[in-house]
């Protein structure tokens, strides 16, 4: 079982993952961007700009997403000290960073036709910013400190502070009065989206997914990369 | 009707903005990505041809890594 999860066999599935993404990811991002644009419908009271929300709720998603996983990761690595989720890490903060920026932007250029404004300090949009900063502050820590102990103490520290702005942002648009509308899509309950607009959304989720899988795994195949650069120098 | 499918009723220019500055972004991100994998794999294949024979078969005997780092390169070249 641990022998599956040596360096080579990860790098080898690392591999294979990858190609199977290559073949198939511009196939599911022309269906999801024929679905987004073309296919489905205009929103009754927000028109054509609603289309805006097939890029801007999978980045926020993922960007929450990714955040979480570091969050989890860096308690987990903090206790047990296992060394992969330090790589895993670093590896998921820039597409979680991408993903944060991208969701401010696209909401920005969704606010202006929307509400008539490009930004708005309000509990959701200010919740969303603090998570692109927790990100930057965290991707820093990797760039500019020395040593891998210190540099696990301090972007632990940065993700578990970070963290208890997750549920601000998730919780932001019941607790305060805002300008962004509450959540359409629930996990538990009934969703007020009609399915001819759930589908397109589905689609390119899978394709933000699937994107960010790909970067994941390029840039984690890079930090195997440069283990194994290190271990020859040692020879 | 290209006109009209372009000017989404007015929308056009925030959803085909939004639209661009996605795809643009992913594939800066993608690009940047991709150059420092391969950077990476090249440094470890200079550094494994530096090393004197007998090390050298030693890592590729013991490294599958090492071994998939040389048959990618291999096929990229």
């Amino acid at each position: 079982m641990f022998k599956f999860f040596s360096s080579s066999n990860i790098y080898s599935l690392i591999q294979k993952l990858i190609n199977f993404i290559d073949s198939i990811f511009f196939l599911i991002l022309i269906i999801g961007l024929t679905f987004a644009l073309v296919l489905s419908p205009p929103d009754y009271t927000q028109g054509d700009s609603v289309r805006i929300m097939y890029v801007h709720v999978p980045a926020a998603w993922l960007g929450l997403a990714c955040f979480s996983v570091i969050t989890l990761l860096s308690v987990l690595n903090f206790i047990f000290k296992i060394r992969n989720f330090y790589f895993i890490n670093k590896s998921i903060a820039p597409i979680g960073l991408l993903f944060t920026c991208l969701a401010i932007i696209t909401g920005s250029l969704w606010g202006q036709p929307t509400w008539g404004t490009w930004w708005a300090w309000d509990a959701r949009l200010t919740s969303m910013l603090v998570l692109m900063l927790f990100y930057i502050f965290y991707i820093l820590a990797f760039k500019l400190l020395s040593g891998e102990e210190i540099i696990v103490k301090v972007s632990s520290i940065i993700a578990i502070i970070g963290s208890i702005n997750l549920p601000i942002i998730k919780y932001s648009v019941e607790w305060w009065t805002t300008l962004h509308q509450p959540a359409s899509i629930k996990i538990v309950g009934p969703s007020n989206i009609h399915s001819a607009m759930l589908l397109p959304l589905l689609v390119m989720l899978l394709v933000f997914l699937l994107y960010g899988a790909l970067i994941f795994l390029m840039k984690y195949k890079t930090e195997i990369i440069r283990i194994k650069k290190k271990n020859l120098k040692k020879i | 009707m290209i006109t009209e499918f372009i000017a989404m009723n007015g929308y056009g220019l925030y959803v085909w903005l939004s639209f661009s500055i996605v795809i643009l972004s992913c594939a800066v991100l993608y690009l940047k990505t991709r150059k420092t994998l391969r950077k990476y794999e090249n440094d470890f294949l200079v550094d494994l041809q530096n090393l004197p024979l007998e090390d050298k078969n030693k890592v590729l005997e013991t490294s599958k890594v090492a071994q998939q780092i040389l048959a990618t390169n291999s096929k990229v070249n």
